[in-house]
């Protein structure tokens, strides 16, 4: 009942809204009561709303406002990339995405396959 | 500004069992079992240390939510003690000319009151639930309301009290009522 992801330093979040949607970063300190300062391994340091973060289960050890190299060696010990694509919520992202780039002949063929599973199961 | 993390902590004693649930508050002990629903606050309720303590935190609150969390603890409180001693509330028939003459009915659960400033009216009033009724015997006039819950007791008392309203009196110049004793 009580909340257990809490925004902290080193805690790793989602952007859900805005030009780095979809891109995981990390909070490396907290600017004031709404928004906080993220960073991660692709983009430039930058401040962003708390409203624009969903927060995950996984948290890194960092120091406040780490340098970028800090900052990568620590994501690294911690194997958040794997974590994540591990993790229910990376898998169904990384499915919705594979989805969403299928060209009209992939669709074809999922569509296919989709057949066939039903039959088999139907004459199993 | 709001407040980015209020919390509050209090005791539950010995032979009191608590849940809590989705903001619905349960507290179970000697006297009976007791609820009361809190999802009109924007408060968390949080059971630690195996249900001996009883945390309230109020994230990012105003005022007001703030002011809520002591609020909630005492409601708790007072459920605890009702569940563990019980309330009991005292009134007493207080006239100058007519006697207020009260039956009680119903198993203990109903009072009729005549005579009431002489009308020929009988008032009579329900108990709410689990509120039980009597006269005392050894006091002269006097009313004893029994019961677990302190917002049902002393509503109960209330409802009582308001037999003396009378739509066609200034019912401050009346002089009989049935009063709580303090």
């Amino acid at each position: 009942m009580p909340f257990k992801r809490f925004v902290e330093i080193g805690r790793v979040a989602l952007v859900n809204y805005g030009k780095d949607y979809g891109r995981l970063v990390v909070i490396v300190d907290v600017v004031d009561q709404n928004r906080a300062l993220v960073d991660a391994p692709d983009m430039v340091r930058c401040q962003i709303n708390f409203k624009r973060l969903s927060l995950t289960d996984i948290k890194i050890d960092i120091k406040r406002v780490p340098k970028k190299t800090t900052l990568l060696k620590a994501m690294e010990e911690a194997d958040v990339k794997n974590k994540w694509e591990n993790s229910s919520w990376g898998k169904k992202l990384i499915v919705q995405k594979r989805r969403a780039s299928l060209n009209d002949f992939d669709r074809f063929k999922v569509m296919l396959a989709k057949i066939k599973v039903i039959l088999s199961s139907i004459l199993d | 500004m709001k407040t980015i993390l209020a919390s509050e902590t209090m005791d539950i004693p010995e032979g009191v069992i608590v849940q809590v649930a989705a903001k619905v508050v349960t507290v179970e002990g000697p006297r009976g079992k007791l609820t009361r629903n809190f999802k009109h606050l924007n408060i968390d309720f949080q059971l630690l240390e195996g249900g001996r303590k009883l945390q309230v935190d109020a994230w990012f609150g105003t005022r007001r939510t703030m002011a809520a969390i002591r609020t909630a603890i005492s409601h708790v409180q007072n459920l605890i003690t009702g569940v563990t001693r019980g309330y009991r509330y005292r009134m007493r028939f207080v006239y100058a000319h007519f006697p207020i003459n009260a039956s009680i009915t119903n198993s203990n659960t109903a009072i009729e009151i005549r005579n009431f400033l002489g009308e020929k009216k009988v008032r009579k009033v329900d108990m709410l639930d689990g509120v039980t009724i009597l006269r005392s015997e050894k006091v002269k006039d006097e009313l004893i309301l029994d019961g677990n819950d302190v917002e049902l007791v002393s509503r109960s008392a209330a409802l009582i009290n308001q037999v003396r309203v009378l739509s066609y009196l200034n019912h401050a110049n009346v002089c009989s009522a049935v009063a709580f004793d303090p």
